[in-house]
């Protein structure tokens, strides 16, 4: 009953203030918080592929850098929505083309293959740019920080909604049950082939509309950025110190790293790595539960 | 009634003949039993039946409708479901859902939580299971797992189910008790079983018919009492 | 076929093949993907550089000197951390299962380490780099010590495998490593003596490198790419396949990379590693195969 009454409360109180935050009137906490959406947002997102299977992907990124290039090629043409909408669903497209291929590899040869993937993505983009002579791309009607803000907010909410529906579902239950143990799964009537690409393609979705928002957040397109590796990195590294069971984990890894990002992404980049892969490696041997265990063992004591 | 009619099913890997030329069916409601020795082909024969391996040739229809060449989940879907050998528990999770998520997803399919939490319930009694309901999976004895094995195929809702080695690695009252479980489960849910079995009294006690398999070849099939006196068995067991 | 670009193709081929033994013999013996492989290349490469710049160190010595500290740090993560990890099961299986994201957590600290040690700027020093000119090639001098030292290498370690006791055990262990704790294979020491003998192969393809082209503290990561595509194309544990598809993979950049320009370099082993991975799903689960 605790965790019930954590979430009812927690839960509420976080989007209430993440909705009164513009009318703090302070850009630079607007600044965080955007980051902080953008974070849950996306490790959200990859937990509902990567958590609940056991796929663990190294590679999440390419869907934002998909999105932020669809956003790029079709905003100003068409009207910012559905050049945002168009971003998604290109990322999703994706997901659903190199889905069956990609599903059969397992294990370790997953998450270095959608790894591999997401550069070879990256240079193939950065490729093109070069043979078309673009550099980089600029955005010049960008929408004010609030603005992003609230849509980036948004997602971040309905990031967080799909991963509690798909945790409650049918669709969830059968996921677990391939991370569990795949042949079993399937021994048992799970559609493993389809419920793999399903979460594949939901999960690639919320990151190609986060790519375009970040576009217009930071007002210019570069190909090696909007693949960044450092991406995927940072993502798997929040869920997995914030904890892969819960839904929770995610907000609590994100939280936990939103000002640490801050702080030293942009100006000491190295020490941010430095300190990411450190307590990577804690985590995974000391705390493999995560942030979110410390509060299921309190709970479980109480 | 013939449930299950397997016909010329053959297997290869490589240059190894896994399974040669194999045909039997298998009546509505009765208890069908392999034997062989190690390697004779057992497992790889209810791998070929549940759809995991694609066999080289031949046929398996189940209820008159072909199902070689069908996905195992879809044949799961269809009513047969199957167990291992080495067993596969969703370790991580309550034993609990374990078996829901063969509710959900097995024949019976079903869109309802409390239906399928139901169901499930239902399955770990019929093998003594329902007091570990909220243990994990992986905190199970071998003997708990090989329960929950069957206790996973029985919440498909699967008309037939193919134990494999359920009996393997107990002790002598635990046998005792999985040959009545599986007598009670016959007759409760009028169930047809195909067994692999090591355990030979357990299979002689429980089968109505047996195929005896030689290095995939079939070398007999007939009741118990036919199998026991069978020249080619006694040769290949006694020498 | 210009026998230029067949000798830059044998080039690239042989350090393929000695950085893919090194990671094979590391993944066969201990289940591990080390994926910061190539970043112990780009160790062995600054150990040449400095021990150069700073001791007027020949970079010929360093390959001892960047063995000795790359099969050091073997020898300390196996002591320090895997022995009992691998020890219980238990913890052996989460081990194996975060492997990778572990290991690609140590490629993050290493490389950025390197980088905030000593800058990201590219480094380069001039070695051997006369010309000798024979059967219409000409070849530098650190291009045939590289060649050299690499076959040597893949040749010898060929060898050990195939006529020594303890290579045999090596391979016992490669293929079933448990069957070999029963016959009285020593695990544990085969286990340790391979990382320490990986690591140091890494860290002397580091300095062979390092004499050829710049480094930087990044340049490790499309090594152990490389590495993987050679690995999946030859298959788990099987060394001698893995020399060979090294030296593949060597002629297929070298003569793409002919056929189109340098720029498509990154997208040729990329493609190369997701197209390997796509038709051999079971990646290095493979049948695993002894040398022969």
């Amino acid at each position: 009953m605790t965790k019930l009454n954590l979430d009812i409360i927690g839960g509420p109180l976080l989007v209430l203030a993440g909705l009164a935050l513009p009318f703090a009137g302070a850009d630079y906490l607007m600044g965080i918080a955007f980051n902080l959406a953008m974070w849950i947002a996306l490790t959200q997102s990859w937990s509902i592929l990567s958590a609940m299977t056991g796929y663990v992907s190294l590679g999440h990124v390419v869907f934002c850098g998909i999105g932020s290039y669809v956003f790029i090629l079709t905003n100003g043409t068409l009207p910012m929505p559905v050049a945002l909408a168009c971003a998604g669903l290109a990322a999703g497209v994706m997901a659903l083309v190199i889905g069956l291929p990609v599903l059969r590899v397992r294990g370790p040869y997953f998450v270095i293959l959608t790894f591999g993937l997401a550069e070879l993505a990256k240079n193939v983009i950065v490729q093109i740019e070069t043979s078309l002579g673009q550099f980089s791309r600029l955005i010049f009607d960008a929408p004010a920080l609030d603005t992003l803000y609230f849509i980036m907010f948004g997602l971040a909410v309905a990031s967080t909604a799909a991963a509690v529906l798909v945790r409650h579902s049918k669709l969830g239950r059968g996921l677990v049950a391939i991370r569990e143990n795949e042949e079993a799964a399937e021994a048992i009537g799970v559609p493993v082939t389809r419920l793999k690409l399903i979460a594949f393609v939901v999960a690639a979705i919320i990151p190609g509309i986060v790519g375009g928002v970040l576009l217009l957040r930071t007002s210019y397109f570069e190909a090696a950025q909007a693949f960044d590796p450092v991406i995927s990195f940072s993502i798997v590294t929040m869920a997995i110190v914030g904890g892969m069971g819960t839904v929770r984990g995610p907000i609590l890894g994100s939280l936990a790293f939103v000002l640490l990002s801050e702080l030293l992404w942009a100006r000491f980049p190295q020490l941010y790595m430095i300190i990411l892969g450190a307590l990577l490696i804690l985590f995974i041997l000391f705390m493999p539960r995560g942030l979110s265990g410390l509060f299921e063992r309190r709970e479980a004591r109480r | 009634m013939t449930i299950l009619d397997v016909q010329g099913i053959s297997k290869s890997f490589g240059g190894l003949k896994a399974l040669t030329n194999v045909s039997f069916s298998v009546e509505e409601g009765a208890i069908f039993g392999l034997m062989g020795a190690n390697g004779a082909g057992k497992t790889t024969l209810f791998a070929v039946i549940a759809g995991q391996i694609k066999p080289s040739g031949g046929s398996v229809s189940f209820r008159n409708r072909t199902i070689t060449g069908k996905r195992p989940d879809q044949i799961c879907r269809l009513g047969i479901s199957r167990t291992f050998q080495i067993v596969r528990p969703f370790a991580g999770i309550s034993v609990l859902d374990n078996v829901i998520v063969s509710a959900l997803y097995g024949a019976a399919a079903s869109n309802s939580h409390a239906e399928a939490r139901e169901a499930g319930i239902a399955a770990l009694e019929a093998v003594g299971l329902a007091g570990s309901a909220d243990k994990l999976a992986g905190e199970l004895t071998l003997s708990g797992q090989k329960r929950l094995e069957i206790a996973r195929a029985l919440a498909t809702g699967a008309e037939m189910l193919l134990l494999d080695e359920v009996m393997a690695g107990l002790t002598p009252t635990e046998v005792e008790e999985m040959i009545a479980t599986l007598s009670e489960l016959r007759r409760a849910r009028n169930l047809t079983f195909m067994l692999v079995e090591h355990v030979m009294g357990a299979l002689m006690a429980l089968s109505d018919r047996i195929l005896a398999l030689d290095h995939g070849v079939p070398i007999a099939i007939g009741t118990p009492a036919e199998i026991a006196a069978n020249p080619d068995v006694l040769k290949v067991y006694f020498g | 076929m210009s026998t230029q670009l067949l000798f830059a193709a044998l080039v690239a081929g042989s350090l393929y093949a000695l950085v893919a033994l090194g990671l094979n013999l590391v993944y066969g013996t201990l289940r591990l993907l080390n994926i910061a492989h190539g970043d112990l290349v780009m160790i062995g490469a600054y150990v040449a550089f400095w021990m150069l710049s700073l001791l007027g160190m020949p970079p010929v010595l360093s390959l001892f000197a960047a063995a000795a500290l790359c099969g050091g740090f073997g020898w300390l993560i196996y002591v320090g951390i895997f022995r009992k990890l691998l020890s219980t099961p238990a913890l052996a299986r989460r081990l194996e299962a975060n492997s990778l994201i572990l290991f690609y957590g140590v490629s993050v600290i290493l490389q950025n380490g390197v980088s905030l040690a000593f800058t990201s700027t590219a480094r380069g020093y001039q070695y051997l780099n006369e010309v000798h000119r024979f059967a219409g090639v000409a070849a530098s001098g650190n291009r045939l010590m590289l060649l050299g030292v690499a076959l040597v290498l893949c040749l010898g370690m060929l060898l050990f495998l195939r006529f020594h006791l303890f290579g045999w055990s090596l391979r016992a262990v490669i293929e079933r490593r448990d069957a070999a704790a029963v016959v009285g294979v020593d695990v544990d020491r085969v286990q340790m003596a391979t990382i320490c003998t990986g690591f140091a192969i890494a860290g002397v393809a580091g300095v062979l490198v390092s004499m050829t082209e710049q480094i930087t503290p990044f340049m490790g990561f499309p090594f152990t790419i490389a590495a993987l595509v050679v690995i999946v194309l030859g298959g788990l544990g099987n060394i001698f396949a893995g020399i060979v598809a090294g030296f593949a993979l060597g002629f297929i950049e070298t003569f793409g990379i002919a056929a189109t320009s340098a720029t498509y370099r990154s997208i040729l082993i990329y493609g190369l590693f997701v197209a390997v991975l796509l038709l051999r799903p079971q990646g290095l689960f493979g049948k695993a195969i002894q040398a022969r």
